[in-house]
């Protein structure tokens, strides 16, 4: 549904994105990590045909991107932008009137209703934006985005702004959203949020560091880990570490009353290190493959946020 | 261009500047100022001064050169001819004002969608960068347009209910066409349009605003010759203002396409 290949944007000499290729299909919910000033914004805008690659393609529905279908194919995308963007002195009903129309949907009236049901905002329809709350506002755009339920939808940090309410309304949404086809690029830092929703992430950091399931990324970087956690009594755990180990446990660690390990070949080596350690008089309450949050792959691919934030946004004022 | 599609954006335009006195409110005290200002240095003044303007020797000497230029002019003496020239000459207000007025509303329109960041979601749509132009420009010159109509409506009015017999038929000449009809306009889309182009280079309307100055001293000059009689402009060098009104418009438009680069608007507006 959305493919960028070998996509790059400079402005001027500075390089934004650089060499970034994913494609996302219809049902799949797309995360995009990276620190401030990774390129995920402008990465959005290239895909929402907002501003041109400097090299490679963009594409929606296999159609790339020209200056002639780029009306025709944004009118195919629902664009969360990083800020809400609403015109104030209007009311929420006439904000989504005067897109619906520019989207082309007559009569508008029933995708404005529907959409502003949505997020709870029917009641609001005749407030101006102005005195709206910032989660309403945040709320409005992402109907905005959606009122004419458009085949892709991208979405820059949809949940800033919302409380845990609301921004569970959302991801309900995204979920709905999948489930109906959709192709759903999602920019955020919420790694909570992604980890929820995502099927698929991608870490940019100027360039694509790393795509794939959170899961496999884990495994990737991580390794996959076996957790073995003690109960009651048992013997010393350096010495059930040994025992582990001689029964085909790699890599094995002391954390707590666990041990935590890695395995060759997890399936069948792990019942018989599970049975050394019994018979070695452990008693054991739990076995589980480690999972490390995505958080952690984050910070290990890309290193502390402090860190990137302060090597990425060196030019203020540029898109990030 | 889709029609359709400017449609709904001048539409927006328009409740905006409804919702938003301050963008409106200096247009219509403008033109109040405009259309009642004539009445009282013809009318009040005198009355507060003891002087009657019929009998300024200078003004005299000024009609007198002017009869050969104002075919009206020819029929009229004394107080009649005296009011019948200076509300001829005043109705170079009504191109200030609309100038004013829609610089204001242009600089209002495009300014704001910078400061409330509202026009990135609005090129997420299918609109067009030649189609937001034509939105801005129409939505702001129409409600100038519109009072303008209405304050010259109001003057001709009070010229006929309080001026001299035959005054207000001597305001009905292809001069007064040429310049509330023609040059008036395309004063406006000047002035309008120069205003969009420098709108996107500022993050302030009043800077946007200031461009109005350029077109305005001309306007200003012309008046203030007129009634001096220094010159006088007829309706073959009216119509030569309005071709090159129209002109420096076309090339405005261009030139505005030009700076609205999508991408610029993206990226350097902050």
């Amino acid at each position: 549904m959305v493919s960028a290949q070998a996509i790059t944007r400079r402005f001027g000499d500075r390089v934004a994105v650089e060499d970034v290729s994913f494609d996302v299909a219809g049902g799949e919910v797309f995360g995009l990590l990276g620190p401030n000033g990774a390129g995920k914004t402008t990465t959005l805008r290239m895909l929402g045909g907002l501003i041109a690659p400097s090299a490679g393609t963009i594409a929606i529905g296999g159609r790339p991107f020209t200056r002639a279908n780029a009306g025709s194919l944004r009118a195919r995308i629902g664009f969360l932008t990083e800020t809400p963007g609403l015109w104030e002195h209007l009311t929420a009903e006439d904000n989504l009137r005067v897109y619906a129309r520019l989207f082309g949907i007559a009569p508008p009236d029933p995708a404005v209703e529907r959409a502003l049901r949505l997020f709870e905002l029917w009641d609001r329809r005749s407030d101006r934006v102005a005195v709206l709350s910032k989660g309403m506002k945040q709320k409005l755009a992402l109907a905005r985005a959606l009122v004419h339920d458009p085949e892709v939808v991208l979405l820059d940090e949809p949940s800033a702004n919302l409380d845990p309410q609301t921004a569970r309304t959302v991801r309900d949404l995204l979920l709905e959203l999948r489930r109906k086809g959709r192709a759903v690029v999602v920019s955020t830092h919420n790694l909570d949020e992604v980890e929820r929703l995502a099927d698929r992430v991608a870490l940019v950091s100027r360039t694509l560091i790393a795509v794939g399931e959170p899961a496999a990324l884990r495994r990737d970087v991580f390794g996959r880990r076996l957790r073995v956690r003690m109960a009651g009594a048992h013997p010393p755990l350096p010495q059930l570490a040994e025992i582990a180990a001689r029964a085909g446990a790699q890599d094995v660690r002391i954390d707590g009353v666990a041990l935590s390990m890695t395995l060759d070949a997890p399936d069948t080596a792990t019942p018989a290190v599970i049975r050394a350690l019994v018979e070695a008089g452990a008693e054991i309450r739990e076995v589980f493959d480690e999972a490390p949050a995505l958080e952690d792959v984050y910070l290990k691919l890309l290193g502390s946020p402090t860190a990137s934030e302060a090597d990425m946004s060196g030019t203020p004022g540029h898109p990030s | 261009m889709n029609a359709d599609r400017i449609a709904v954006l001048i539409g927006k335009e328009l409740r905006e500047f409804r919702a938003n006195p301050a963008a409106v409110i200096p247009v219509l005290l403008l033109i109040v100022v405009c259309t009642f200002m004539p009445f009282v240095v013809v009318y009040v003044v005198p009355l507060l001064t003891g002087q009657s303007i019929a009998t300024d020797r200078s003004l005299e000497q000024v009609i007198a050169a002017a009869r050969v230029n104002i075919p009206g002019l020819a029929d009229l003496h004394g107080a009649a001819a005296t009011e019948s020239f200076l509300f001829q000459q005043f109705l170079l207000l009504f191109l200030i004002a609309p100038i004013v007025g829609a610089v204001s509303l242009a600089a209002y329109s495009v300014v704001g969608e910078k400061q409330g960041r509202t026009l990135e979601p609005l090129l997420t749509t299918p609109l067009t960068t030649p189609e937001l132009l034509v939105a801005k420009s129409v939505a702001s010159f129409l409600p100038s347009l519109t009072v303008e109509a209405i304050g010259i409506a109001v003057y001709f009015g009070l010229v006929a209910l309080v001026g001299e017999p035959g005054v207000l038929r001597s305001l009905f000449t292809l001069r007064t066409a040429i310049l509330l009809g023609v040059l008036g306009p395309f004063a406006s889309l000047t002035a309008l349009q120069a205003t969009i182009a420098v709108s996107s280079r500022v993050n302030d309307p009043r800077s946007a605003q200031q461009v109005s100055v350029l077109i305005v001293m001309p306007l200003v000059l012309m008046l203030v010759g007129e009634i001096g009689g220094a010159f006088f402009l007829t309706s073959t060098a009216l119509l030569l203002l309005s071709v090159a009104a129209a002109a420096a418009w076309a090339l405005l438009v261009m030139f505005s396409v030009a700076l609205f680069e999508r991408e610029t608007i993206l990226t350097r507006w902050k």
